[in-house]
């Protein structure tokens, strides 16, 4: 368990060197913490920054409003008063919200009741803007302000009060003809007179402006998701194709599997076939191949990638899912592993088949591909995730047709179509969600990805 | 027999027939291609093409963008394999032990490794913002210098106290000794908490980050700033599967090879250079190849900046190559000839891999 100091220390004793030996595993362990801090460290504060509502603030906050309870139960509560949705939350007919707010007052300033407004105002920048939204301003009623509470305090060293004050927003029921849409968000900018200073509220703010006087709101129905993950769900709603209204995000997902599984199959397929007859078939120059192939491995797509976009553009597959996988369809790499894997089974039981007079096709299917099972499984692994993160064959083929881009160019589109308007929010968190099949991927196959970068490697 | 032979062969092209024939279509064909428009001034978008001889090749030297794109690609590629390297092997050692769960941190590790560079890359835009993660990070690091500098202090003073007092008392304890070290850390937190709390040493006020990485016009060692982001960048996800090529090759080397050396007397330090280093020659070797192409040829990290840093500054070779083909009329001409400059350079790093690695094996 300990590492073992073989080293002879002559006048240590044994109880001595056995302190050492714990003391020692200690710190490795200590230092393989640390060390996993610097990996994964990078990704959690990314995380951190894709559920604020402003990723890019300064000083950096561990905690914020996204991640306390508080805000977790109230943001549950008010998407069910809302639509009866504690998930995601809305606006829906009949729906009453009461809200409470507090401000704080140095001493000898008279309270004064703020202002409330249901404001209209779009979903977001870029892409989201396009799309007229149906607006809870046309809808919402807002309540009388009141005051409810009032008490001594003292913030910041200031001595004062704290006062609180309540409001309902309602949407009214009309009657049964009447056309009232469930709105999916509820925003709200609540502004104090001057000297008042915003202090606490029945859901923290996503914005305080103006030296904490002006309060708002992207939605005060959220639910847990629309709040805590509000960045995540506005990959999904913003994010849409400006003809047929459908999400981005959805689509290129699917076009990533799509991707990813028609290139498996193709490479499981040829891959397997191509390295057996390398491995053990009689072939004339097999050697001088087998180096070509090598070779060919070490050239840049960049020195070929011209020559197969116009191939691509003459079969009319440019902009189309079925180019990547054509270009994509058996890799140099992939026969490689299973020419290797091949020549590392025993050669009897195909010499037993191939007595008994089969052909090598049925051979092959018969025997050699069940035998096969571990090979084709790293395969399966290491091709997936290679196509799900390949970005340049994606840039070449799929660049323009948005519609058909993969998951790797539609974040590099978001990167260029948001980060002008440095919405950071949704680029960190459409980044983490077209992580989620990959991560479970490797969480569950992890001795593939790992044992088959070592092995394969070391093996060439 | 030759009848069956010739039966196989045939059997043999059947099975790599798919393969041969998308070999064929997108590597032969399409290498010959490229080579041939090299020597053309052909276009993208144009019909027809002339020959013009080596004139391309001429003019990429005379373009300031290529030879930008040329100096960046090679000192790009210098660096970030020489830091992968040397960082790889230094992790690969400490997790060289039998521990209980390292697989569950070598798995850890791994993961920078796995994800997409796409997702990767736009988190480490984020991170270099002015106000992102890193400048946060340096900055907090710089107004707890007086701390951590307090306490980097008082525990070598509380180990050098410890491992004088033993050794006067004829307890022969190495400096590092791990034991004393757990109680000069437990010490020197102490003391540290204590002075900070006095007061008597305080951090220095956080002030916001200036430093720009990303759209910064400076250059350190001749190599933009930008262009150090995609450094940092590029080591730290390719660490890691850099460093699983060396586990594998330190789990090779037999273990009665470090008895031998301990017995001799040599110190963990002088074990790992007259041993380790050594025997891992050939996979060091195998590391700075794929340390080399893959970074004389990487692409993404550049696309992905995009206009998040100016063009000039981050270009590489293969993004030149495509940026070419891709924007205004297609130079695909220029382009090729580019794109086989790339091939070339990697070519030659094979070759010279290839020439070192034999003369490594005939001593």
């Amino acid at each position: 368990m300990a590492t073992q100091a073989i080293r002879p220390v002559r006048k240590l004793d044994e109880r001595h060197l056995a302190r050492q030996r714990w003391a020692r595993a200690g710190w490795v362990y200590g230092a393989m913490l640390a060390l996993a801090v610097f990996f994964i460290g990078p990704f959690y504060v990314a995380f951190l920054g894709s559920l604020k509502d402003n990723p890019l603030e300064w000083p950096f906050r561990y905690s914020f409003a996204q991640t306390q309870p508080k805000n977790w139960a109230a943001a549950w509560r008010l998407g069910q008063l809302g639509a009866g949705n504690p998930w995601t939350g809305g606006f829906a007919p009949g729906a009453e919200i009461p809200f409470q707010i507090s401000y704080f007052l140095e001493e000898g300033q008279e309270p004064e009741p703020p202002t409330v407004t249901v404001p209209t105002r779009r979903a977001g920048a870029g892409l989201g803007a396009i799309f007229d939204e149906v607006q809870a301003a046309q809808y919402a009623q807002v309540s009388e302000v009141q005051e409810v509470n009032r008490r001594p305090a003292v913030v910041g060293g200031r001595p004062g009060q704290i006062v609180t004050y309540a409001f309902t927003i309602r949407y009214p029921k009309g009657d049964a003809t009447a056309n009232q849409p469930t709105v999916p968000r509820l925003p709200l900018d609540v502004e104090a007179p001057r000297g008042q200073q915003y202090y606490a509220a029945t859901l923290d703010p996503n914005r305080l402006e103006r030296r904490g006087r002006v309060a708002s709101w992207d939605s005060v129905t959220p639910g847990f998701f629309g709040y805590v993950f509000r960045n995540y769900v506005r990959v999904f709603n913003e994010a849409r194709d400006p003809n047929t209204g459908a999400s981005f995000f959805l689509r290129w997902t699917a076009n990533s599997f799509f991707v990813s599984l028609a290139v498996v199959l193709t490479t499981l397929l040829f891959a397997s076939l191509g390295g057996y007859a390398l491995a053990r078939m009689y072939l004339p120059g097999k050697n001088y191949l087998f180096a070509f192939i090598v070779f060919s491995m070490t050239v840049p797509s960049q020195a070929t990638f011209i020559s197969n976009y116009l191939v691509l553009r003459d079969l009319g597959l440019l902009g189309s899912l079925w180019g990547m996988i054509v270009w994509s369809a058996v890799g140099a790499g992939a026969v490689f592993i299973m020419k290797q894997f091949f020549e590392s089974i025993p050669r009897e039981i195909e010499e037993a088949a191939l007595m008994d007079g089969a052909t090598p096709v049925t051979t092959f299917f018969r025997i050699i591909l069940p035998m096969a099972a571990p090979a084709l499984g790293a395969l399966t692994i290491l091709t997936f995730q290679g196509m799900w993160n390949e970005f340049f064959k994606a840039a070449v083929v799929l660049s323009g047709q948005q519609a058909s881009y993969t998951l790797p160019l539609g974040l590099s589109f978001f990167r260029s179509a948001y980060g002008v308007a440095g919405d950071w929010g949704l680029m960190l968190a459409s980044a983490f969600l077209s992580m989620i099949p990959i991560i479970i991927l490797f969480v569950v196959f992890q001795r593939y990805f790992v044992e088959g970068v070592s092995t394969s490697a070391l093996k060439g | 027999m030759l009848r069956s032979q010739r039966t196989e062969a045939l059997y043999a092209l059947l099975f790599l027939a798919p393969f041969l024939i998308h070999l064929g279509i997108f590597f032969v064909f399409a290498f010959v291609r490229t080579v041939g428009f090299s020597f053309t001034d052909a276009t993208l978008i144009g019909q027809s093409s002339r020959f013009v001889g080596f004139s391309n090749f001429v003019e990429l030297f005379r373009e300031p963008r290529f030879l930008a794109a040329l100096t960046h690609s090679i000192s790009f590629m210098l660096v970030v394999t020489t830091l992968q390297t040397f960082l790889a092997l230094a992790l690969a050692a400490v997790l060289n032990q039998r521990l209980r769960g390292i697989t569950f941190f070598r798995t850890v590790y791994y993961i920078p490794s796995v994800l997409s560079s796409a997702a990767v890359t736009v988190i480490a835009i984020w991170f270099f913002q002015k106000t992102g993660f890193l400048n946060t990070f340096i900055g907090y690091i710089g107004s707890v210098a007086p701390v951590l500098l307090a306490f980097g202090g008082l525990f070598a003073l509380a180990q050098a106290v410890q491992v004088g007092w033993e050794r006067w008392r004829g307890v022969p304890v190495p400096w590092l000794d791990p034991a004393l070290a757990t109680i000069s850390l437990v010490v020197a937190l102490a003391l540290t908490w204590g002075l900070v709390g006095l007061g008597v040493v305080r951090p220095l006020e956080a002030r916001p980050p200036e430093f720009t990485w990303l759209t910064n016009p400076d250059r350190f060692l001749g190599i933009p700033i930008p262009l150090w982001s995609i450094v940092i960048l590029n080591t730290f996800t390719t660490i890691p599967t850099l460093m699983l090529i060396f586990l594998a090759g330190l789990q090779d080397i037999p273990k009665s090879l470090y008895e031998a050396a301990s017995i001799d007397g040599a110190t963990p330090l002088q074990q790992f250079f007259s041993v380790t280093v050594p025997m891992l020659r050939p996979v060091t070797f195998l590391v700075i190849t794929l340390s080399l192409i893959g970074t004389l040829q990487m692409f993404d990290q550049v696309a992905l900046m995009g206009d998040a840093a100016p063009l000039d500054s981050i270009i590489v070779l293969a993004y030149y190559v495509y940026n070419n083909v891709f924007s205004g009329e297609g130079q695909v001409g220029l382009a090729s000839a580019a794109a086989l400059i790339l091939a070339g350079l990697t070519f030659a790093i094979v070759l010279l891999q290839r020439a070192l690695g034999v003369s490594e094996k005939a001593h």
